[in-house]
């Protein structure tokens, strides 16, 4: 997460973890069963399954960025018709300033890189040296 | 409705995935009311040692709020 490495000191992260987008009972994916980090797992049923799958996640990452997970009753994901995923940015007064499209093909963290940028500034970065060939 | 199924399988990346889009996903889709200049709403939530409860509002410390929507799969 790049961009909350960027601008954290700027601006408040939250990340929410909703219902699973291709779980194995549901949709599921073969690229999730193929790659090696394998990533398989049923719809969670229970809050506990949900949280469990929540820390898998953040552990396996060590993912840095504040983390909330939503309720049985999904109130976030369908509030924020967040499903399957979705970012939003939220002004000073608590206000929508930014609505991203639904994912997969409509979820643009560069949108959100953007409107910090605008903000406070862009925060570039020194591109990888290529490795010499010898 | 055959060139819908293929497009649509094209689209989700073969046969068995446009019949999870359509009974899985296309359900759960869709553009929401909120708009930019909206009141966000809240919601709670969990923390990850699943007891801690917390407001989507408590995050936001007179500053913007990023809201990151996902899952694991």
């Amino acid at each position: 997460m790049q961009i909350y490495d960027d601008y954290k000191d700027h601006a408040d992260f939250l990340t929410i973890y909703i219902r699973e987008a291709h779980p194995l009972d549901e949709w599921r994916m073969k690229s999730n069963e193929k790659d090696k980090d394998d990533v398989c797992y049923v719809q969670p049923r229970t809050l506990a399954q949900r949280v469990a799958i929540a820390n898998d996640f953040t552990q396996r990452f060590k993912f840095p960025v504040p983390f909330g997970i939503d309720e049985m009753n999904n109130a976030a994901n369908s509030a924020y018709a967040a499903w399957p995923e979705r970012l939003y940015i939220l002004d000073e007064s608590g206000r929508i300033s930014y609505k991203g499209g639904n994912g997969p093909f409509q979820y643009d963290p560069k949108e959100v890189r953007a409107w910090l940028a605008q903000r406070y500034g862009e925060v570039k970065h020194a591109e990888p040296a290529a490795e010499k060939k010898s | 409705m055959v060139l819908a199924y293929v497009g649509l399988s094209i689209l989700a990346g073969g046969p068995k995935d446009a019949i999870g889009m359509l009974r899985f996903a296309l359900p759960y889709m869709h553009r929401g009311k909120l708009k930019v200049g909206d009141s966000a709403p809240d919601a709670q939530l969990v923390a990850l040692d699943g007891a801690t409860r917390f407001h989507i509002r408590e995050r936001s410390n007179r500053r913007p709020l990023v809201l990151v929507f996902g899952s694991f799969t």
